[in-house]
């Protein structure tokens, strides 16, 4: 296919499929959220229930997107993911990391920026599936290690937002702070993106000239590790943060090249 | 009554070790989320090893005001 015309060809997919997110995120407010509302069992069962059909419908649309020819996902060492109860960090490089990764992911508690709680159309999805709201403080690291603690899987992105290159931003300590209160290693899931694309700032119609190439790569856990007797919190987490950082860096460095 | 120098050193010796800021030059100018990237659990955490030491309580609403270390060191100087 001539240049012009793949990428004509590619913009419009990548319409398609963004306006099939939005529809289907819509339908899946009004029409599947209800009914799971009225299904029998207590909420974690409910909550269980969403985020299953939140993982089979993200499953989907990665399928499309690959028929599409716009991408292609390659995930490495997924068993990795299936043990019930961890505590799974990713970097954040593209907008469809979460999409990625809750594809892989049955079960997932996520923490959601307090917009899209905000958000009339994503609002009660959002709710039906127990994520939570990103607000600062002690309280939503309580809450997070009270999820590990109940063997539920939780989903953070330590950068908490991409950044306009597409590289690795700074991490916020929250993913650390969760894992030393839960005494649940990190689960590193590195997400590479080649070449980059959908990244903070981008429209939806800068789209790259060639098929993206997704590499999700589940990586062995890191735990805290030994700390000197007296180490504060806070220091025990910058220390446990700036591990994961690095250990993010080294990783990416060996995908780019 | 400890002298606004004791204070001075109290606060930075609280900063060092609860943070690992050893290597960091903190002066009253020293700017707590800018220079010393404090995030939110870490205002709870400084201002439980204040309480500690001083027997002081800070309140949410003190905690989010105090912008520098010249602030804690004010705040503290102020009340005790």
């Amino acid at each position: 296919m001539i240049p012009l015309a793949r990428r004509i060809w590619r913009v419009l997919a990548t319409g398609f499929s963004f306006a099939l997110f939005g529809f289907g995120g819509l339908a899946f407010t009004l029409f599947v959220v209800p009914v799971f509302r009225c299904l029998p069992g207590d909420a974690r069962a409910r909550e269980f229930r969403c985020q299953y059909a939140i993982h089979k419908c993200f499953g989907w649309f990665v399928r499309v997107m690959e028929f599409l020819g716009l991408l292609a996902v390659e995930v490495r060492n997924v068993e990795r993911l299936s043990e019930p109860g961890q505590l799974i960090v990713a970097n954040h490089p593209t907008l469809l990391d979460v999409v990625f990764l809750v594809s892989k992911l049955p079960q997932a508690d996520c923490v959601v920026k307090r917009a899209v709680m905000a958000n009339p159309v994503m609002r009660s999805a959002v709710v039906a599936s127990g994520y939570f709201a990103n607000d600062p403080g002690d309280a939503l690291i309580e809450a997070c290690a009270g999820r590990l603690a109940e063997d539920r899987t939780l989903l953070l992105f330590p950068e908490g937002t991409r950044t306009e290159d597409g590289r690795l931003g700074p991490f916020r300590r929250g993913a650390a702070h969760v894992a030393l209160r839960s005494g649940r290693p990190l689960r590193p899931v590195v997400i590479h993106c080649h070449p980059p694309s959908l990244m903070r700032g981008q429209r939806w119609y800068q789209v790259a000239d060639r098929k993206l190439r997704i590499v999700l790569e589940c990586c062995e856990a890191i735990g805290p590790g030994e700390m000197p007797a007296g180490t504060g919190r806070g220091a025990a987490a910058r220390r446990l943060s700036s591990r994961l950082r690095d250990f993010y860096a080294k990783r990416l460095q060996n995908l780019d090249s | 009554m400890p002298s606004r120098n004791e204070i001075i050193a109290m606060v930075k010796e609280v900063l060092q070790q609860e943070f690992d800021l050893t290597d960091v030059e903190l002066n009253l100018d020293t700017h707590l989320v800018d220079d010393l990237d404090l995030d939110s659990i870490d205002a709870i955490d400084m201002a439980v090893r204040l309480e500690e030491r001083t027997g002081l309580h800070f309140e949410d609403d003190e905690l989010k005001s105090l912008q520098t270390i010249g602030d804690i060191v004010d705040k503290i100087d102020g009340r005790l």
